[in-house]
């Protein structure tokens, strides 16, 4: 057993290399196809592991009968025998909503398995889920008072039936106690007294050191410091740091893996009302650290975003500050993107329109409803040229339809969003690949934007592009969205004041 | 002319000496339903815990209302309505016998085994809520020793001690018939608690441990005072091999039996595939220094119990020691990979890595650091032996 819970210890902190995508906001979207139904799947990620995930499944058509999920290991060992699935409940006021509930029982790369049965057959997709302890739960008064009652009643009651024992326990019956057994009872019941402090002395140092083991797999899991130096007057070198000691040594930047084509994606926001924004693409340096040839920008100070994917095919999101000099650097190449223009006004209105820099724009069908936290929403966008027309040189940037960054004011919140939802996309392809990791029907599970995006011989993709996503908490946003016309990328941004 | 008493006088009751007598030996001639129903709840305990340790090893964490947990929560109900029984009517009945065989605590009367009895139930509801809460704050449910577990195992615990004195105590003055049934039920009980601890020690004691001195030091802490206690209790000469026999007929049985019921993993990952209930593993060979220490004890009638503790303990660890280390081999062997000693059952969640090295010995152990961890176990053993002795001489001397 010692062995097989050192392996489980073992497993967690290797599995810890792919989770903590984003930054504040743990829980998953999905926008999806299961066969031949299309799904939208959110996960309410529970903040302690093993822990209670809440899933809910709307699906696009009234076409669905019946679904069943089941979590398993996003690949390899723990992907190949799923237990037995949970059957999702149908709502009785929305026939297109399903809920359900599972166990997470282990922290990091794990996907839930989607299982559809409805009037076009059988369908199923697997969507990664990052599962990580993300706090400790407080006790609520009641029942810290209940506990500490029953302690208490516990405590002094071992200390009375100690001295009990003592003054009548081995006298024959109906025999009175003696003066001698009491005083030598009152003696049993002082030591009585002194061993039940010990023990709870004792206990309370085991539940401290407990906790304490917690909280470092918290600190573990917590985005770890992205600490960037500027070198030789525009290397922008970023070296990665773990919140708990044991990060550094089970997470190898060396071992990072691309995700949608790049190692690493970094993000560089003006910290002066986000109104500067970079995404750019370091490249793997010697000893883990990564770096970047910086384009021209003026000085500042910058929060740095840098997302990476480990082997295991999860994502963690290196967070940390920068200032900056005027750089006087290379032009912009490649798929490496800016965007310049006011910064987030103290109390935002809820933009519709961006305007791009060729005179098109990007038209947020946002509707009327307000927008409220913790509610899964799926953001549409439109593209126009400057005629006001659909655009038709729309391309795939980067190998899909958009980008999509959500940046709460206070930066607390960065979620790096595609049209598949939050997972990454070597995540998406390890959900989808059989339990050798082989590829199975990953392009046919993709999202529509994904599977046009893939299309890269095709001339144009859709004027449109969405992404599932929910605000995790109320506040002022920031939304950059990015996509790509003739061979241009471009970006629209649009603040939004969530409820 | 009938005398009148007067509304609301106070009828002073005799004293309880006067009604009963000092040194009144009123005979037991039956064992009494709260015995039976308090040794029913053990007997709940005793097949709900393992199966429920199987349940989470095979199908996972379920509801709070599997037929493993009815069954744990069976002895708390079984316990308590005995001993709510036993402690109600020795308080405010008035039968002599039972108020005089009685303790007082905190204005109550009953049994001494009762009390103790009942703090283990309110022990084991303590450690629901308590353990509820952990698991949502801490998550940490792949730990069978944590703080709110440890409580509910006392309180389990504390509800065999006090089910074994109430058992002395009324073997004390019990007919002779009687008297061997309760010595008997004695030793079943006993053995459950060994059972129960040899389940705490499953960490330590795994196969694959056993050639760690931790192993035999662990042993050495938890074993002797619950096996020695009740077979020293009892009086009976093969008291150990009794109590080491029936603990290892109960894991036997378990080992055998949860196996035939089909079972399928409800939580995920999963790592292993599983069609049926997983047991734990074989039982620990206490049967052997049991049998060694009841053939010992034929020579030591009139060693003092320091005396006596000083050599049972060490001949209890180096006998176990001289049996379980060559066992141990052969548990890992390919020919204990079978339903009879059940070396090839794997969780679910066992990681598949640990396929590839199950049959492996842990660790490697300097001769140094291993003979230190023996002599520290030896040591132990005296205590815990004498602790054993200590206790067994407590329930002889049992009276109420």
């Amino acid at each position: 057993m010692h062995r097989r819970m050192t392996g489980i210890l073992v497993l967690i902190f290797v599995a810890a290399m792919s989770v903590s995508a984003h930054v504040g906001s743990s829980d998953v979207f999905f926008e999806g196809d299961a066969g031949p139904y299309h799904l939208y799947v959110t996960v309410r990620v529970p903040q302690v592991i093993p822990g209670i995930a809440e899933i809910e499944v709307r699906s696009a058509a009234n076409d669905v009968e019946k679904i069943e999920i089941v979590p398993m290991r996003l690949s390899g060992a723990g992907s190949k025998f799923p237990p037995t699935p949970d059957v999702a409940e149908r709502s009785k006021q929305d026939r297109q909503f399903f809920t359900g509930s599972l166990w997470l029982m282990e922290s990091g790369a794990l996907k839930v398995r989607v299982s559809v049965e409805g009037n076009k057959g059988k369908g199923e997709i697997a969507v990664p889920v990052p599962a990580f302890a993300q706090r400790t739960l407080p006790m609520e008064r009641s029942l810290s008072g209940l506990l500490g009652f029953l302690m208490v009643f516990l405590a002094v009651g071992l200390v009375f039936i100690a001295g009990a024992a003592a003054r009548e326990g081995n006298l024959e019956l109906g025999e009175t106690p003696s003066p001698a057994r009491k005083r030598r009872a009152r003696i049993v019941m002082a030591i009585a007294a002194i061993v039940v402090l010990g023990i709870l002395f004792l206990g309370k140092a085991w539940w401290g050191a407990e906790a304490t083991n917690y909280k470092r797999t918290v600190s573990f899991f917590k985005p770890p410091v992205a600490e960037a130096e500027l070198e030789n007057g525009n290397r922008l070198v970023i070296r990665a740091k773990g919140q708990d000691p044991e990060w550094s040594k089970e997470v190898k930047m060396e071992d990072v893996i691309p995700d949608h084509n790049h190692l690493m994606h970094l993000f560089l926001i003006s910290t002066q009302g986000m109104d500067r924004m970079w995404h750019l693409h370091p490249e793997r340096g010697e000893g883990g650290a990564f770096m970047d040839d910086l384009p021209s920008m003026p000085a500042g100070h910058y929060e740095v975003f840098a997302d990476i994917v480990d082997k295991a095919g999860f994502p963690w999101t290196l967070v940390g500050q920068v200032d900056l000099p005027q750089i006087s650097g290379k032009p912009l190449q490649g798929d490496d993107s800016t965007w310049t223009g006011p910064g987030l006004a103290a109390q935002p209105s809820d933009t519709k329109v961006a305007q791009l820099s060729d005179g098109g724009r990007i038209v947020w069908e946002k509707g009327t409803a307000p927008l409220v936290a913790n509610t899964a929403m799926v953001f549409k966008f439109r593209v126009e040229d400057k005629d006001g027309k659909p655009a038709k040189d729309m391309e795939p940037y980067m190998g899909m339809a958009g980008h999509a960054e959500f940046v709460s004011s206070d930066m607390s919140v960065f979620a790096h969003i595609h049209p598949a939802g939050s997972v990454s996309m070597a995540a998406l392809e390890l959900a989808s690949a059989g339990p050798g990791g082989e590829a199975t029907t990953n392009g046919a599970n993709m999202h529509s934007g994904m599977a046009m995006s893939m299309q890269m011989t095709s001339p144009s993709l859709e004027p449109e592009v969405s992404f599932p996503y929910g605000f995790p908490k109320a506040g002022d946003y920031r939304i950059f969205v990015q996509i790509k016309r003739a061979g241009q990328v471009q970006t629209g941004v649009f603040d939004a004041r969530v409820q | 002319m009938g005398q009148s008493i007067p509304f609301g006088q106070h009828i002073a009751r005799p004293p309880m000496s006067a009604r009963v007598g000092a040194g009144t030996t009123a005979k037991v001639e039956s064992v009494p339903w709260t015995i039976w129903c308090m040794v029913a709840g053990v007997v709940c305990g005793t097949i709900g815990g393992p199966w429920d340790i199987s349940w989470h090893m095979s199908i996972g964490r379920d509801t709070f209302w599997t037929p493993a947990h009815i069954m744990i929560q069976m002895t708390g109900v079984l316990v308590g309505i005995a001993c709510a029984y036993m402690i109600l009517t020795a308080t405010f009945g008035h039968d002599a016998v039972t108020q005089g065989a009685s303790v007082k605590i905190w204005g109550f009367r009953g049994p001494l085994g009762a009390f103790i009895a009942v703090w283990g139930c309110v022990a084991m509801l303590t450690s629901a809520p308590f353990d509820n809460w952990w698991h949502n704050a801490y998550g940490l449910d792949v730990k069978i020793v944590s703080p709110p577990h440890t409580l509910l195992s006392l309180g389990s615990l504390t509800i065999k001690i006090g089910l074994m004195a109430l058992m002395a105590g009324l073997m004390s003055r019990a007919m002779e018939r009687v008297r061997r049934t309760l010595g008997f039920l004695l030793l079943y009980v006993g053995a459950t608690c060994v059972a129960q601890m040899g389940t705490i020690l499953t960490t330590s004691t795994w196969p694959s441990e056993m050639h760690k001195a931790a192993c035999y030091l662990a042993v050495a802490f938890a074993i002797p005072a619950v096996l020695i206690a009740p077979a020293w209790a009892s009086q009976w000469r093969w008291g150990c091999t009794a109590v080491a026999g029936i603990y290892t007929t109960i894991l036997l049985a378990f080992e055998w039996i949860l196996p035939l019921f089909p079972a399928e993993p409800k939580l995920g990952p999963v790592y292993q595939h599983i069609t049926h209930l997983v047991p734990l593993h074989f039982p620990l060979l206490l049967i052997v220094p049991a049998i060694v220490l009841d053939l010992l004890w034929r020579k030591t009638d009139e060693w003092g119990r320091w005396n006596l503790a000083a050599v049972t303990g060490p001949v209890f660890v180096l006998s176990f020691l001289a049996v379980q280390w060559p066992f141990a081999n052969f548990l890992m062997s390919p020919a204990a990979r079978n339903r009879i000693f059940g070396m090839a059952y794997f969780a679910y969640f066992d990681p598949a890595n640990f396929l590839y090295d199950p049959y492996k010995f842990n660790g490697d152990e300097t001769a140094g650091h291993f003979w230190k961890l023996i002599l520290l176990a030896l040591v132990f053993s005296v205590l815990t032996a004498r602790l054993g002795f200590a206790w067994g001489d407590w329930m002889r001397r049992m009276r109420r």
